[in-house]
């Protein structure tokens, strides 16, 4: 038997790419449901139960909305740098560094002022805490090369001790003196809370979201710097030969991505905990959101979709964990979004290559399937 | 008293080393055959927990070793097939299996969080050698499996430079269709040299269960040290004695903690101690570009490109 | 061909093979005996390299079968190929730039030991060196050896293997005349040797001057199988195209204009990935081609560079149309009326994901929001006006072939109307239909009044078109010629440094 793979020249369609993402779905899911299997579980019912708490009950949809709102920032600041080439892995420690600096403007700016205003300036804080956190990775790739991913992602462990030590290593800024017996962050005023819909969870960090999402797409696809972004991801040479600005474009585009993954820190903390909480910060938001561009394809409107996608499932995981009859360690679900990815990318093979089969050894007589035939390109 | 303390200080840095430079190595083999893999983290956690399970399970220690080399194979055997069969970007294949990595070794390692393991590898002198001042103890005092990393470097750099298999190994990194054109099968070159690579990443982190912290903690027990063998392989120029060395020096970072708190320096929180050697690495890289040269000569010139003989 | 008491070194029968679009070879034979130099001759695109990749396994064929020594074997591999005694020096060098010459001669080969050793070697190689003239320096780097001494390496390689069928593709494209020569040598020596050679090429000199037979391919099939001493260049053009070919060399037809892009003393000094340029003076006068003459490695791409504005040179001035654009970028050098049409077509000049459309604002001035009506029908106009086969204006440029993307590519930067156009190796792997339109088009623009600086590494390329030769080696010009009447033994000498 032979194989034989030939690239496709002409570009994938929408429905080859969806196609794709949701068999590799499927896939995972069929993996996921052997693995299930044998460590005890059933996976018809945890599956049941899995799409049953996270779609079905009001509740359930919109604590979904709410997890897959940092997810949708963290998606859309991996999918920005992934349009270029450039992979950006902190956004987790960027998330962090921007909750630190939207909860210090939210403790000793905020008060008193309006609270429109006081939104916009804890929330540009996250932005400016996430931007600076890329800073270095983003000077060094745009000017020495430095690979960016090694040293975003090293730098999430520095952010986490950093984060950690404001709330539980030290009496500092952040931390609550009232509370004794458990170290605690103070909480933010009113203010600079996010407002809510109803009695949901679901913060204006959705809206905040989706506005970012079409911006975005606006800015890659019509505008001069999202087409001189896409030549650099494209071909570095076209770029330099069509005289765009590489580093000054690399350096921006970090930049932005950065700035996103501390606003996702700066939602989370005027949206939901209304703290600098290391704990609940701390769930991989920053990591899922690279899968989420990943599986997305980098398209923001995907991006928001995954990011729904998996919010449900993250939020399905911690449901699970408290059920009564079979209680599935939250593990699970990251397990089942590394594998999605995992058939994801083992898919994207057959939207770039068509796969030729042919039985029998090389040189037959019968003609191989599916190869077009006609006329050939020429003058 | 104070000189003890910096004997034992660099003690600890080989042995903290040790793992880094297993896992740096086994990388070294992988992207020398072309493929990226920035899996490393999510070996050497699987590797850490499996290890733990078979060592407690068989009450036997290098029983552990083994189970934990062979899960690190494993999964650098599923980022081979995406890799090279499967042409997908390395780069998301690596995160993928990072996450999935970790997922499933803290699901595994649930059930046996902070318990101590009760056999581990103990220490092994060499007599002779470690009677020697100084060096002795830090060189010769270790447990067997850092005597055994450094046969692993020797062979490894023996084998990339003097034998035909390492010729051929390099080329598939620097030109796969040249290999092609000569004969060579790149996947098959490509696949053993990134699940080698797995073998040894698996062994780093079983390493640091069976005998540096005898407990499993869930993702500190690795906590990142695989990135930065990462790290390692490019600050060591691909080459694997270089690796060892600066491995070394890393483990001397990852050790100051201990030392500085033995000197009763408690000026400087142990969070930002423990910061330390990610800052010191991400500024080794920095450097290292910086003076471009010598970053140049390094890679290899196919590293993470998926190679297709029929590409037209 | 008379009966012959062994069976051909090597042959093909019936050979089909496909590619998505395009039928390679349609059903090819070839025969090629012990002893013979064989020439395979065909434009760029007919399907030559394709056959030659399937006879050393590289590719396999979706129909046909191949025999050696009259038995039909099947070869999955290149591996099967050398197994089987046949190799190729492919157009592409195969080798490992960073080995040295000794580790890529034994790359891959079952004989060699389990740990290698550089003395046993040196004593082969040295062997073959004398017996077809291939002097090579085992412990040398290949990456710092010129582009002759490589494709010598190529072949040292091959012999060691033991191959009995040896294929060159296009192995002149990139020597020179000197060169050249020597290789006919080593091929006549090979050929006295017994060995079965065959020669890729779409040069019709070099096919008459080394072939004992021609088989001419077009469009995929082999369109006549002649004696080479029974038929001359014409007839083999004409065999080759299908049609009468102008073989006329291109010159002006009017005395040169004002200069519109003038060098003077540029220098640009040597970096770590770029050959330094010393002392360069250039003139090009509107109504005029100059052509820059030149092996591979010798400046041509530094020197379109720093004329293009991508390149600071590190002294010396560049004018373009009287203007001082000396460091000034390549937007200025766009805007002052330059036009670049580099080597890298898919890779440099066109962004190859992107779409057609999209390609035509690469180099258009930057304004908020991309112009894409504009451009969509500019890209519908030139895809009509100058017959690019593509599936429209959103095709990405990655799907057309070397000759669509060069038309693409040279409308796109003819549509600015610039004064000067820096073109490198404009025809280069273009069929002779595509070659002629660049040509034409060329010369079109040197009839209204452009100036037209012409680098290329093929010699024949240079002298087809050029009013004005000048030969780059190590940077400097180092020797000037008016195209009439050139001496191409001169220029090739000057090529080689030997001025």
């Amino acid at each position: 038997m032979e194989v034989r793979l030939e690239r496709r020249l002409t570009k994938e369609s929408l429905g080859q790419r969806v196609a794709v993402a949701a068999l590799s779905v499927v896939a995972a899911l069929i993996l996921g449901a052997i693995f299930l299997l044998l460590t005890g579980f059933s996976p018809l019912t945890v599956y049941y139960e899995m799409f049953k708490s996270a779609f079905t009950t009001w509740y359930g949809i919109t604590d979904t909305l709410a997890v897959s709102i940092p997810l949708i920032l963290t998606g859309l600041a991996a999918a920005v740098a992934f349009r270029m080439g450039l992979y950006n892995i902190g956004a987790e420690g960027q998330l962090y560094v921007g909750a630190i600096l939207s909860s210090w403007a939210a403790l000793a700016i905020a008060p008193g002022l309006p609270r429109p205003l006081a939104i916009v300036l804890v929330l540009g804080a996250g932005m400016l805490g996430g931007a600076l956190w890329i800073l270095v990775p983003a000077v060094a790739r745009a000017w020495l090369g430095t690979s960016e991913i090694i040293t975003t992602l090293l730098l999430n462990f520095v952010a986490l001790y950093l984060m950690r030590y404001l709330i539980f290593g030290s009496a500092s800024y952040w931390r609550d003196p009232a509370v004794t017996n458990f170290p605690q962050g103070k909480t933010i005023p009113e203010e600079a809370y996010l407002p809510v819909l109803g009695l949901t969870r679901v913060h204006l960090g959705l809206l905040i979201g989706l506005l970012a999402a079409v911006l975005l797409w606006v800015m890659i696809n019509r505008t001069r710097f999202g087409f001189n972004m896409r030549v650099i991801g494209d071909s570095p040479a076209a770029a330099r030969y069509a005289a765009i600005p590489i580093r000054r474009t690399i350096l921006t585009v970090m930049l932005m991505s950065g700035a996103l993954a501390g606003l996702a820190g700066a939602s989370e903390v005027t949206g939901i905990s209304h703290t600098l909480d290391p704990n609940g910060l701390a769930v991989n938001f920053g990591y899922t959101g690279i899968i989420v561009a990943a599986l997305a394809r980098s398209n923001p409107f995907g991006v928001v979709v995954v990011a729904v996608l998996l919010g449900g499932l993250q939020n399905a995981g911690s449901t699970l964990q408290t059920l009564s009859e079979t209680p599935v360690p939250i593990e699970t679900s990251y397990m089942l979004q590394g594998a999605i990815l995992l058939c994801a990318l083992a898919g994207e093979l057959f939207v770039r290559y068509r796969v030729h089969i042919r039985r029998g050894p090389g040189a037959t007589k019968e003609p191989s399937g599916g190869v077009l035939r006609g006329a050939r390109s020429g003058p | 008293m104070n000189e003890a303390v910096w004997v034992v200080t660099l003690a600890a840095a080989v042995s903290a080393g040790t793992p880094l430079a297993l896992a740096a190595v086994g990388e070294i083999l992988a992207e020398r055959s072309g493929v990226l893999n920035l899996g490393v983290e999510g070996m050497m956690l699987l590797g850490a927990v499996v290890a733990f399970l078979a060592a407690d399970a068989a009450g036997n220690p290098w029983l552990g070793l083994l189970a934990g080399m062979a899960a690190g194979g494993g999964l650098a055997a599923v980022h081979a097939f995406l890799s090279v069969t499967m042409r997908a970007n390395q780069i998301v294949s690596g995160l993928a299996l990072v996450i999935f990595g970790t997922g499933l070794a803290s699901f595994l390692g649930k059930p046996v969080e902070g318990q101590p393991l009760g056999s581990r590898i103990e220490n092994i002198r060499i007599p002779g050698l470690a009677d020697i001042p100084i060096l002795g103890r830090i060189l010769f005092d270790q447990d067997p499996l850092v005597y055994l990393s450094w046969l692993v470097v020797g062979l490894a750099a023996f084998y990339m430079v003097r034998t035909r298999a390492g010729l051929a190994l390099r080329a598939c990194g620097e030109s796969p269709a040249t290999a092609d054109a000569m004969g060579l099968s790149v996947a098959r070159i490509r696949y053993a040299h990134v699940i080698v690579g797995g073998l040894l990443a698996g062994a780093g982190g079983a390493y640091q269960v069976l005998v540096r912290v005898p407990a499993w903690n869930g993702a500190g027990t690795t906590a990142g040290i695989g990135w930065i063998a990462l790290a390692l392989v490019v600050f060591a120029a691909w080459r694997p004695w270089r690796a060892l060395a600066g491995a070394y020096l890393f483990g001397a970072a990852l050790a100051a903690n201990f030392a500085l708190q033995a000197a009763g320096v408690r000026v400087v929180p142990a969070e930002f101690l423990a910061m330390l050697p990610y800052l010191l690495t991400i500024l080794v890289l920095v450097a290292l570009s910086a003076s471009s040269t010598r970053k140049q000569l390094g890679a290899p010139a196919a590293l993470g490109v998926p190679y297709v003989r029929e590409e037209r | 061909m008379p009966e012959d008491r062994h069976p051909p070194a090597i042959e093909a029968r019936g050979v089909v093979k496909e590619f998505p679009g395009v039928v390679a070879n349609a059903g090819v034979d070839l025969a090629v005996e012990r002893g013979e130099v064989h020439a395979v001759l065909g434009e760029n695109g007919a399907g030559k390299t394709t056959l030659a990749s399937i006879l050393t396994g590289l590719y396999r064929p979706d129909e046909g079968e191949i025999r050696i020594k009259g038995e039909p074997v099947a070869l999955r591999s290149p591996r099967d190929g050398l197994d089987h005694g046949v190799g190729m020096v492919y157009q592409h060098f195969r080798l490992v730039e960073r080995f040295t010459v000794a580790d890529n001669i034994v790359l891959g080969d079952p004989r060699q030991p389990m740990i290698t050793s550089a003395r046993r070697l040196e004593g082969a190689v040295a062997g073959l060196g004398e017996r077809y003239g291939l002097r090579i320096n085992p412990r040398a780097k290949v990456a710092d050896l010129s582009v002759g001494e490589q494709q010598r390496v190529e072949i040292v390689k091959m012999l060691y293997r033991g191959v009995e069928v040896l294929i060159l593709d296009e192995p002149t494209a990139v020597l020179t005349p000197q060169e050249t020569q020597n290789l006919f040598e080593t091929v006549k020596a090979m050929a006295a040797d017994g060995k079965a050679v065959i020669f890729i090429s779409h040069k019709l000199a070099e096919v008459t001057a080394v072939s004992d037979n021609v088989t001419v391919m077009r469009d995929g099939r082999v369109v006549e199988r002649v004696k080479t001493s029974s038929t001359n260049r014409r007839e083999l053009a004409r065999m080759m195209v299908g049609r009468d070919v102008d073989l006329s060399v291109r010159r002006s037809k009017s005395p040169p204009g004002p200069v519109l892009l003038g060098l003077e003393g540029v220098g640009l000094a040597g970096e770590r990935d770029a050959v330094s340029l010393q002392e360069i003076n250039l003139e090009v006068h509107a109504g005029e081609v100059v052509g820059i003459a030149g092996v591979a490695g010798n400046g041509q791409r530094e020197l379109s560079e720093v004329v293009a504005g991508l390149r600071t040179p590190s002294s010396g001035t560049v004018h373009i149309d009287g203007k001082d654009v000396t460091g000034a970028g390549a937007s200025v050098a766009r805007r002052t009326g330059l036009a670049y049409v580099p080597e890298d077509r898919l890779g440099t000049g066109l962004s190859p994901s992107l779409s057609i459309t999209e390609n035509l604002l690469l180099t258009r001035p930057s304004s908020f929001f991309t112009r894409r009506r504009e451009a969509e029908e500019a890209a519908r106009g030139i895809i009509e006006q100058f017959e690019v086969k593509a599936s429209g204006p959103q095709a990405p440029t990655r799907e057309l072939s070397g000759g669509n993307a060069q038309k693409v590519l040279l409308a796109r930067e003819l549509s600015e109307e610039p004064k000067v156009i820096v073109v490198a190796s404009p025809t280069r792997g273009l069929d002779v239909g595509a070659a002629e339109a660049v040509r034409g088009l060329l010369d079109e623009r040197r009839a209204a009044g452009c100036a037209v600086l012409l680098i290329s590494e093929d010699l024949d390329e240079v002298l087809s078109m050029s009013d004005r030769i000048l030969a780059l080696y190590e940077g400097r010009i180092v020797y000037e010629t008016p195209g009439e009447g050139s001496d191409v033994e001169e220029i090739g000498l000057a090529m080689a440094g030997g001025h």
